[in-house]
């Protein structure tokens, strides 16, 4: 069984960023989990790579959720 | 009878070295392996430069930096930077300094190097073309610049201090402590992290490299290829690396009781204004840095036993620097040119080379130039090669020559 979008972004945050696993919660803030405007970028392209999905029009800031993340790629998978 | 050394007004107190090489990680393991006879240069095949005319390099190996510094603070360093860092931590830890406690506003940084995250660049190019604009990694224009190593060992240790880099191509690192030790003398600061890193597998400069015919093609022995002061030497070897001391007003020194490595008691640096290459045939610009460091340390010939040569394995440096030697400092000075161990480690290789000065110093101990099986009969200086020679000297000298004319000298003393 392939991996939820939430475990894709959980994995990449995890391997990539050092995230704290624990700390990934939907409500969390992404400056929470130290995520400046470079990380995002960064992000950007690994989620990209990873799944396959363009997020080039997607407005991405620190004060975006994880949720509201992975709902946003979601979106963008399905169209 | 000549008078004894007396170090002149001041001297910056060194009081910790740090060293990642391709000879060993951490300032004993590199000594360790320069003076062991059984100890083999570390220069494998890279798969990045498969096909040129060199495909081998010097190669920091056993050491993992992700593991060292963590996901989150390797991810914003290129990786001359992540072995510039390591390097600090260790020269820090050895100066006996505790970064939670310093006056973190007095401690500067300064790091030379060439080229910084050149093969950042080549990958990220790579990527440009083949795969457009939008593959581009964000992480290119603030990580791959060449004050990268400068700006992450200050935030790795919170010196809040000035920091810099210097590039004055492989002359970096000595120039780097060049300007700590003015910093120092004038007052800017207390402490001084101060030295070089290069990280450089770049098939785009390795390119170049043997196009200008700087490089050895020695490709079927290349542990052999770096062979200075040698009849037989056809080139440099590129290593990768860094090299740092903390340098210190030796009243702050003296003040928290801290042990003295050695002194920097002199420094001098000078333009050949001559070439975009080749070093001015008689060695006039090295000279005049030279003969500044010497002044500045108020030491003369007689009070140099021990030189550490720029010695990079090329026909003409090798040559015209040993005939300044002589020329300066006479026939009595032990030369060695540790770059047969370490590789030419550019931007870095004024740092690692002063640190080695540094223990040769304390150990009274110089290592030899490995590979120099034939020397060739027209240097003119007592080369130490194959086994390490003990010595007794209380100053010696740190030599530096990069493309463009930048020449660089330091007086270094017990």
């Amino acid at each position: 069984m392939s991996m939820s979008t939430a475990d894709e972004i959980s994995t990449l945050l995890t391997a990539n960023f050092g995230t704290d696993p624990v700390a990934i919660r939907p409500d969390v803030p992404l400056r929470q989990l130290r995520l400046d405007s470079l990380a995002l970028e960064e992000l950007r392209l690994l989620i990209e790579d990873r799944l396959d999905v363009d997020l080039d029009d997607v407005q991405l800031t620190s004060r975006d959720t994880v949720g509201q993340l992975v709902e946003a790629v979601h979106r963008k998978a399905a169209a | 009878m000549t008078a004894p050394y007396r170090l002149p007004p001041f001297a910056a107190a060194v009081t910790g070295i740090g060293l990642v090489t391709s000879a060993g990680i951490g300032a004993d393991a590199t000594w360790r392996a320069l003076n062991d006879p059984a100890a083999a240069p570390c220069v494998p095949h890279r798969d990045e430069l498969r096909g040129l005319p060199c495909d081998f390099m010097y190669s920091v190996t056993g050491l993992d930096t992700r593991a060292v510094l963590g996901v989150a603070a390797h991810r914003l360093m290129d990786r001359f930077s992540h072995l510039a860092v390591i390097a600090a931590r260790e020269a820090v830890a050895d100066a006996g300094l505790d970064p939670a406690v310093w006056d973190s506003g007095r401690v500067a940084v300064v790091i030379g190097s060439a080229h910084g995250g050149l093969p950042f660049y080549d990958e990220q190019h790579t990527a440009l073309t083949e795969r457009g604009a939008r593959r581009v990694s964000p992480k290119l224009a603030p990580l791959a610049v060449v004050n990268g190593a400068a700006s992450s060992v200050a935030t790795d240790l919170g010196a809040r201090g000035p920091s810099q880099a210097v590039s004055t191509a492989c002359s970096s690192g000595t120039v780097a402590i060049g300007t700590a030790h003015q910093m120092l003398r004038t007052g800017a600061c207390d402490i001084v992290v101060a030295g070089g890193a290069e990280s450089v597998c770049s098939r785009l400069l390795i390119a170049s490299a043997c196009r200008l015919k700087a490089v050895s093609t020695r490709i079927d022995d290349p542990q052999a290829a770096c062979r200075p002061f040698d009849t037989h030497r056809d080139g440099f070897v590129v290593g990768e690396g860094a090299g740092l001391l903390v340098m210190e007003r030796p009243e702050h020194a003296r003040a928290r009781g801290a042990a003295v490595r050695a002194h920097v008691a002199g420094y001098g640096s000078s333009s050949d204004a001559y070439s975009a290459v080749a070093p001015d045939p008689d060695g006039l610009g090295i000279e005049r840095a030279l003969r500044t460091a010497l002044a500045d340390a108020g030491a003369g010939p007689a009070d140099i036993g021990h030189v550490n040569a720029h010695g990079t394995s090329t026909v003409s440096n090798d040559l015209i620097e040993a005939v300044m030697l002589r020329r300066v400092l006479g026939e009595h000075p032990l030369v060695t040119s540790t770059k047969a161990m370490t590789g030419h480690t550019l931007g870095a290789a004024g740092g690692i080379e002063t640190a080695l000065t540094v223990l040769a110093l304390q150990h009274q101990l110089v290592p030899p130039t490995v590979n120099l099986d034939a020397p060739d009969p027209d240097i003119p200086v007592d080369v130490v090669s194959k086994e390490a020679r003990p010595a007794v000297f209380d100053a010696a000298v740190k030599t530096s020559l990069g493309f463009g004319g930048h020449n660089a000298a330091l007086v270094l003393t017990r």
